[in-house]
């Protein structure tokens, strides 16, 4: 898109800026269109699984009632607490919202077609990740009010307790890859195992998806996990004092958040853009719709999820997270980089991972490579 | 152009936010303003071309550090009053911290002027893997040359952890803890009786 | 050097941290009722670990053969000079605990693992050639150290301890750092090697800077003054056994640090850091000998008396000689028996419900019932002023005949003046136990094992002691030849 904007008459570094914001754009704005197609979808499922019809008066089949809602909040009075402190509980939402659109960057959605193909793509996930916590602990301290802080307590210990082992998942999915690079990571699945586009058909990855998937709920908030904003305990959690656009911002970055969370079990377990099977038919569609279609899966396995289990108590949240998943990923870890290592699964690819203990500029082959 | 823009908002926004962690009266606040300064301090990383400390920074000080840092100040009750006092109290020894800081800085500028320095070995030999990315060349160091400091220092994270654990776990015999796998192998008719109770006598368990 | 030779010289650090981890293991599914086991499995370690690094020293390794990972890490004899030590000291720690311990419930399996830890980390910080294994051998100890004076955290005076070291060891760790950023950025290597090449000539004001901040962090350590504040409070406040290993092991490797750093390092600038070791030299023994003087409890005693004997070992360091880094190895393996058997006498003092007994004046007229006792402590006593017949005279005397073959003749005087002062109070303790009207408080029997270690530290710094003079002297004269050929 760079050169297209230098075609323009435009420096390279101005061409590059404008390629850049046009991209964000083109991201930005179509997820938020997803995102209000997707509450529509939520709704629909789990009126679906509770035999009920669910929205079905705005526009055909009710696919309009996102915007009906939408519309509703935007005209709302905004009302803030005397007693909140002012700024703060104002910028706690938009946190929330942008951290949701920002890891989008780093998603390939096609070959190439990625905003920021950065070498540290899955550590920017992480971060931007680990960032999102502060959205709802701001809120739940500037609101003045003791359940919207009983909430932020409550999300701010889920949260880091899900990213350790969220962490070590996605280690041994780097250590398979031997890439940071998300779109290094997808290539990486393509043929992975009987012509299977995705480290889900390994054996030793199966699990990982597994807990990468259920940690993925608890680091969204999505029930059966949703303890932050449990409604028999805590009123409405951190959004108990937001009403109007402040309330809806926090609407649309917890959606973002759990598409986000789709995106990348597709990508890093089901071979993100790639077709399910490495069959040359296959790749006549193009690379964003199967990518689209994993998401879409994946949704529905969560909202699935959210009609029919019923939520965790606090102590259970935290004995699974602390307690099952961080010693098995631990494990797991061991597991996978023994048997890289057993297998010699770089050698071929590349001796320099191994250089000179001494002179750490040359490489040598120490042993490890047959 | 765009980098030195960049690197002259990232600076400002670093200088601006330590002040504010400092000025600021609200301990929260100066958190928060903690918090912009790391991130600022990783974008500065970014420039620089150390992507995965950038990283690093969100994702350990930012994304750990900083919320457990939060969460205990959120639940400060803090006489502001009696903090400024200690300020007052204090300034004589604030100062004369910041008067060395200065003269470090001095000394840092003097030696900057006298030529730069090779780094590594006095030598100036054994260049790092120069065309490799950021994690790949830490990697190459940490698991090769500086393996033996690499593991030394995962004991003292150990150490740390079981410090933490002696001074402050005890065995407390006043709960009832949950048994997940008793709970789960119990069958119904273990839990539960039928029982067929005459009017008026009530149910011996 | 390949990694399996570099691996074969750490092999007893290898051992050291394999049985750590696993002992902590046994401790989490044991629990505490296997600390006493896990304690002896600890001193077997030890015992082994001191099996491997002893041929290095019997042999005087030195040389490029005894360089680990690319210059890190030194095992030549020097280190395993101060490691024997430190083993010795770190398991006279173990076998006192128990007893201590379980009279208040308070014996956890933690402790004999968290000894572990710091003897490993002691070990790096011996063996260390490089400002990296440096910091990493002193954080690893700082960190068990820092637990263990709080190990009794129902006791307030531990917690207090605790907290204190805590806080002030992480303000000389930054010190600390903070001089070896400077050093580094001045000379552009962190290896004790390169340092030493990069400062040939004269040493500009950055580096000299960054001298200074590391002998203030590691006097800190070494608790010599000015840093040497915390130690009485410290000493007083954690668990005797710990503060018999504070009070040992934690010094002779902060000790011999100092010579890796100062001797090494800055070897070649040694009228840099000369005076500013003589002057802690000279304040330490002035303050520890001042200081005792009005103190009422044994332990804050023992805590004086240790910052005064840390200023007789640095007028060595003064001297920077390999005679003078030889006298402070003698010194320091008496000053390790002189220590173990004081503090091992205080944990024998107990009264009739086996409470332990602190206060001075609840010692007195301890010869009449507990005679042994009493003559033990009082050869510590007599031992630690430098009395002549017995063994502490010769360290005393090696360090000041090391200093006037330096030409460092007033400072010797001053010593050997300070000195006199010093056997004032430890006079007086003597005086005490043997003189004064029975308090009849001590009464309490102790267990044999404690009775066996305070047996061997007597024996050792009793005129027998200088039988193994010319043994010990030699010991130390390869070890000192190998840290100067490696400087």
């Amino acid at each position: 898109m760079t050169s297209f904007f230098q075609t323009l008459g435009m420096t390279h570094e101005w061409a590059w800026f404008t390629a850049t914001i046009a991209g964000i754009l083109l991201i930005a704005l179509p997820l938020m269109l997803a995102v209000a197609m997707i509450i529509y979808v939520d709704r629909k499922i789990w009126a679906a699984m509770a035999l009920r019809r669910g929205p079905n008066v705005v526009g055909p089949f009710g696919l309009l009632q996102s915007f009906a809602d939408g519309l509703k909040v935007f005209l709302q009075e905004t009302i803030i607490p005397s007693a909140a402190n002012k700024v703060l509980f104002l910028i706690a939402p938009i946190i929330t919202f942008t951290v949701a659109l920002m890891a989008w960057a780093v998603i390939p959605f096609n070959s190439g077609a990625v905003l920021a193909d950065i070498n540290v793509g899955l550590l920017y996930v992480l971060a931007v990740s680990s960032l999102g916590v502060y959205g709802v602990v701001i809120a739940g301290w500037a609101s003045n009010s003791k359940y919207p802080f009983f909430s932020a307590m409550r999300a701010a210990a889920q949260m880091i307790s899900y990213e350790v082992s969220i962490g070590f998942i996605l280690i041994c999915v780097v250590l398979w890859a031997g890439s940071f690079n998300l779109n290094a990571i997808v290539m990486a699945q393509k043929d992975h195992v009987w012509l299977i586009n995705g480290f889900v058909a390994n054996p030793l990855l199966f699990p990982l998806w597994v807990m990468f998937l259920i940690s993925g709920m608890a680091e969204t908030a999505r029930a059966p996990f949703d303890l932050t904003e449990a409604e028999s305990e805590l009123v409405a959690g951190y959004q108990t004092e937001y009403s109007s656009m402040a309330f809806a911002l926090y609407w649309l970055g917890e959606y973002a958040n759990v598409l986000l969370m789709c995106a990348l079990n597709a990508t890093l377990f089901f071979g993100g853009w790639l077709p399910p099977l490495d069959i040359p038919v296959l790749y006549l569609v193009p690379g964003w719709l199967w990518l689209f279609a994993k998401i879409f899966f994946f949704f529905f396995i969560f909202s699935w999820v959210k009609a029919t289990v019923p939520r965790y108590r606090y102590d259970q949240l935290m004995r699974l997270g602390w307690k099952i998943f961080l010693p098995v990923s631990l494990l797991f870890v061991v597991l996978v980089s023994g048997w890289l290592m057993a297998t010699h699964h770089f050698c071929d690819a590349d001796q320099t991972l191994y250089p000179d203990p001494d002179h750490y500029g040359r490489i040598v082959n120490n042993g490890v490579c047959p | 152009m765009i980098q030195v823009l960049a690197f002259y908002l990232f600076a400002t926004l670093v200088i601006a936010s330590a002040v504010f962690v400092i000025m600021s009266r609200n301990p929260v606040h100066s958190v928060l303003w903690l918090i912009v300064a790391f991130f600022n301090a990783a974008g500065l990383m970014v420039l620089v071309g150390a992507e995965f400390i950038a990283m690093l920074l969100v994702i350990v000080y930012v994304g750990a550090v900083a919320v457990l840092f939060l969460f205990v100040v959120m639940m400060l009750d803090i006489d502001f009053a009696e903090l400024r006092a200690g300020f007052i109290r204090n300034f004589p020894l604030g100062i004369a911290i910041a008067l060395v800081l200065v003269a470090e800085l001095v000394l840092g500028i003097g030696a900057e002027r006298a030529g730069a320095l090779k780094l590594g070995t006095p030598d100036g030999t054994a260049a790092p893997l120069m065309d490799r990315s950021n994690i790949e060349a830490i990697g190459a160091l940490l698991y090769s040359r500086y393996l033996f400091l690499f593991e030394s220092a995962g004991i003292i994270l150990l150490v740390a952890m079981i410090g933490a654990i002696v001074l402050t776990h005890r065995e407390r015999s006043d709960t009832r803890r949950q048994n997940i796998s008793k709970q789960v192998k119990r069958r119904p008719d273990e839990a539960t009786i039928n029982v067929k109770p005459e009017v008026g006598k009530g149910v011996q368990l | 050097m390949d990694f399996a030779a570099s691996l074969s010289l750490v092999a007893p650090e290898i051992l050291l941290s394999t049985a750590g981890l696993v002992l902590l293991l046994v401790a989490a599914w044991a629990g505490d009722g296997a600390s006493r086991a896990i304690s002896i499995a600890s001193v077997a370690v030890l015992a082994a670990c001191a099996f491997m690094v002893a041929p290095a020293l019997c042999s005087g390794a030195m040389g490029p053969d005894t360089v680990a990972f690319s210059g890190q890490f030194r095992a030549d004899a020097f280190a395993s000079f101060a490691k024997l030590l430190i083993y010795a000291a770190g398991g006279a720690a173990l076998i006192v605990a128990p007893a201590f311990f379980e009279r208040v419930h308070a014996m956890r399996a933690e402790y004999p693992v968290l000894i572990l830890f710091a003897v490993l980390g002691m070990g790096l910080m011996v063996s260390a050639s490089d400002l990296l294994t440096l910091y990493i051998g002193l954080e690893l100890n700082s960190l068990a150290a820092y637990v263990l004076a709080a190990f009794l955290r129902d006791d307030e005076r531990s917690a207090e301890a605790g907290l204190k070291y805590f806080v002030l060891g992480a303000l000389a760790s930054g010190i600390l750092l903070f001089g070896m950023s400077l050093t580094y950025g001045f000379t552009g290597t962190t290896s004790f090697e390169g340092i030493r090449a990069a400062l040939s000539g004269t040493i500009s004001m950055g580096a000299l800077f960054g001298a200074i901040f590391m002998l203030a962090g590691l006097s800190f350590k070494i608790a010599a003054v000015p840093f040497h504040m915390w130690t009485p409070d410290v000493y007083e406040g954690a668990p005797t056994p710990v503060t018999t290993f504070f009070a040992t092991a934690p010094k002779v490797a902060a000790v011999a640090l100092s010579m890796r750093v100062t001797l090494d390092a800055f070897g070649g600038q040694v009228a840099a850091w000369q005076q500013i070791v003589i002057f802690a030299a000279l304040a330490s023994v002035i303050v520890g000998a001042l200081g005792a003087i009005g103190q009422t409890n044994i332990k804050r005693l023992l805590a004086y008396s240790s910052i005064n004997n840390v200023g007789f070992i640095l007028i060595g360091l003064a001297a920077a000689t390999p005679q003078g880094a030889s006298a402070m190895l003698v010194y320091l393996a008496i000053y390790i028996a002189m220590s173990v058997g004081g503090f091992v006498a205080v944990l024998m003092l107990k009264d009739a419900d086996g409470a332990p007994v602190e206060g001075i004046a609840e010692i007195a007229g301890l010869s009449r019932h507990r005679k042994v006792l009493a003559a033990c402590l009082a050869m510590v006593m007599f031992s630690l002023a430098g009395i002549p017949p017995l063994f502490g005279f010769w360290g005393k005397f090696v360090v000041f005949q090391a200093a006037v073959q330096a030409g460092l003749v007033p400072l010797a005087a001053i010593g050997i003046a300070a000195s006199v002062i010093g056997a004032f109070y430890y006079l007086k303790v003597v005086k005490v136990m043997y003189f004064d009207e029975p308090a009849n408080v001590a009464v309490g029997k102790s267990d044999w094992a404690h009775q066996a270690l305070l047996a061997i530290a007597a024996l050792f710094i009793s005129p027998l002691g200088y039988l193994l003079t010319r043994w010990l002297g030699a010991l130390a004269d390869k070890a000192a030849a190998a840290l100067f050929l490696a400087a």
